[in-house]
């Protein structure tokens, strides 16, 4: 998917300064928009119920390329789904500029181009799947059989082909969600805008949900999504942005991150301990110690030592690291 | 183009889970009763009663059409915002007048099918009485459809404003108080001095004339003439206006509502 390109009367210049504020793929002239979303120095704040204003979102800034998979995670009460609202234009911000292609967020023209799940799946109790998908659909602008073969499709996608024709209120909370993805999907947008993509799906939902929305990414498509299922970002995403209480944390590329978290564990025997090259040395039994390594040139340093005072390598492990400590970790510090 | 295949596509919606519901069947279920409760009048022979029959009818018409105007209406917008069903809705290239515009053209459709339901259901039970139908009674038709138009878009407004229970609270004292309050108004401004005479007269517009409406009375009379064309122009006109005025506010306040 290459760069969009918006109206003259849709542009403007735009400097951006510091990270995370990613720079635009623009022309002079401004014609060519290259991020699917940009957001800067967001704000958005809710009346709470005694009258007091809360901030939801504080100076929020990021961008997101055409064609990523980008993942936004936060603890609960983070201000992810008021961002994502922003984005749909189902909130007003407080300050801030919030576009998507180039085209103000929550505009006619820019909804036209997203597919946006939302964090409850709840639809028409009263309505099938089938139904529930053609009114989406007449809503986008398709109609006709096209409209109809894309529902039977999309139903069939998600695997709900043999529910299609049952009322949406007889359904559970993970084919509801299924409906709701199925949803997101009609008209082929280019931007799919998720809100807890994974909640209610069982473990085969969610890896069937991987596959599709990896079709969707080879085909072109940009994912942005807010998941608790850190599991799912570490499959899906290929950067991940962080957010606590409104304020931005940092953003990652998940190759970097997964090599930082990444260890490598050497067992040896018959060599002295590794010491200043290790990270950790632990002693397990009759003579092996146990070496671990931070980056895959010490490991390889370590073996060459080893291997040079005439030691046996017994096991040589690459331990994936936890994404979870790392999320916890940072929220920690964070805060 | 586009624009109206969005409202059919919302006014469908509305109509289907309308009918899922079972809303339009209750009324069947009542417009039966009418017809069991005529026929047991008949019983007793109500020969010369043509006159009462034809008022029952048409008040049990306004009554129930009305009942199911008000709580289609009020409800559809603040049950959107609870359920949470708005934001795939809204997640389309629709803009919130669209959808706004579209609920009240469902909620007509309803409350239109629903009305002529319990007319055919009526006519029939008057038939069997042997009652004559005059002109006049096609333009009550019609009249009180306009009226229904009004008191959806009435309800629509308030429904944007409040809880469904206050809007359905007071969309069912402006739909059946509104003769008694405007001759309220009338009798305040005629005894007040003409700042406040003119605030009352302000007021009185302001509210919606139901009663312009109701053609029921003259529908129950034996042998009065239609009304004259001028005056059911008036009344499209009037209709066109007052919904769209209360469209209008329904979408000032739903525009930037955060949902």
């Amino acid at each position: 998917m290459g760069a969009r390109y918006a109206s003259p009367g849709q542009c403007r210049a735009r400097e951006h300064t510091g990270a995370p504020k990613a720079s635009r793929a623009e022309t002079d002239n401004c014609a060519v928009i290259g991020d699917a979303i940009w957001v800067e120095d967001l704000h958005v704040r809710y009346r709470a119920k005694n009258g007091r204003w809360v901030n939801a979102v504080q100076g929020l800034s990021f961008s997101v390329k055409p064609g990523e998979v980008v993942g936004f995670l936060g603890p609960n009460g983070a201000g992810k789904s008021s961002t994502l609202k922003v984005l749909m234009g189902f909130v007003e911000p407080k300050s801030g500029a919030c576009e998507v292609f180039g085209l103000k967020a929550g505009s006619l023209e820019a909804k036209s181009r997203i597919g946006y799940l939302p964090e409850v799946a709840v639809y028409y109790p009263f309505l099938t799947p089938v139904e529930t998908l053609t009114l989406y659909g007449e809503l986008q602008g398709l109609s006709g059989a096209s409209l109809k073969q894309e529902c039977r499709d999309l139903l069939e996608l998600v695997g709900l082909k043999d529910a299609q024709t049952k009322l949406n209120k007889t359904l559970s909370k993970g084919m509801l969600q299924r409906v709701g993805i199925a949803q997101s999907l009609l008209g082929k947008p280019e931007l799919l805008i998720l809100d807890e993509v994974t909640s209610g799906l069982d473990p085969v939902g969610r890896k069937e949900l991987r596959s599709l929305m990896k079709d969707r990414q080879k085909e072109g498509a940009t994912l942005f999504f807010s998941s608790h299922e850190l599991s799912e970002v570490d499959m899906l995403c290929d950067r991940i942005l962080l957010i606590n209480k409104g304020v931005f944390v940092e953003e990652r590329q998940m190759d970097a991150l997964k090599d930082e978290l990444r260890k490598y564990v050497l067992v040896y025997s018959g060599a002295p301990p590794l010491v200043g090259l290790a990270s950790d040395l632990d002693e397990v039994g009759a003579g092996s110690i146990r070496a671990s390594f931070a980056t895959k040139q010490d490991l390889l340093q370590g073996l060459d030592r080893v291997s040079q005072a005439g030691g046996h390598v017994d096991d040589v492990v690459a331990q994936e690291g936890s994404l979870e400590e790392y999320f916890i970790e940072r929220i920690k510090e964070a805060a | 183009m586009r624009k109206i295949r969005v409202w059919k596509a919302l006014a469908r919606g509305v109509l289907l889970e309308s009918l899922r519901r079972k809303d339009l069947w209750v009324v069947a279920i009542l417009g039966f009763l009418i017809i069991c409760a005529a026929g047991a009048l008949g019983f007793f022979g109500i020969n010369g009663l043509q006159a009462f029959v034809k008022d029952l009818g048409v008040t049990v018409l306004g009554l129930f059409s009305t009942i199911m105007a008000v709580l289609t209406s009020c409800r559809l917008l603040p049950e959107e915002i609870k359920q949470r069903t708005l934001y795939p809705l809204l997640s389309r290239p629709i803009s919130r007048f669209d959808l706004l515009f579209g609920k009240w053209l469902g909620a007509v459709v309803v409350t239109w099918a629903a009305f002529l339901l319990l007319v055919a259901l009526t006519a029939g039970a008057l038939m069997t009485f042997n009652v004559r139908f005059e002109p006049i009674m096609l333009q009550y038709v019609v009249a009180k459809m306009m009226g229904l138009a009004v008191v959806c878009a009435v309800s629509l407004a308030m429904g944007t404003f409040m809880t469904p229970q206050a809007a359905a609270t007071l969309s069912f004292i402006l739909a059946f108080g509104s003769s008694m309050l405007i001759r309220g108004l009338i009798m305040a401004y005629d005894a007040s001095n003409p700042y406040m005479a003119w605030i009352f007269k302000l007021i009185n517009v302001s509210l919606p004339q139901y009663s312009l409406f109701d053609l029921g009375g003259r529908a129950a009379n034996i042998g009065w003439s239609p009304v004259p064309p001028w005056v059911m122009a008036f009344l499209f006109t009037y209709m066109v206006v007052y919904c769209g005025a209360m469209l209008t506010l329904s979408w000032a306040k739903f525009r930037r509502q955060t949902i």
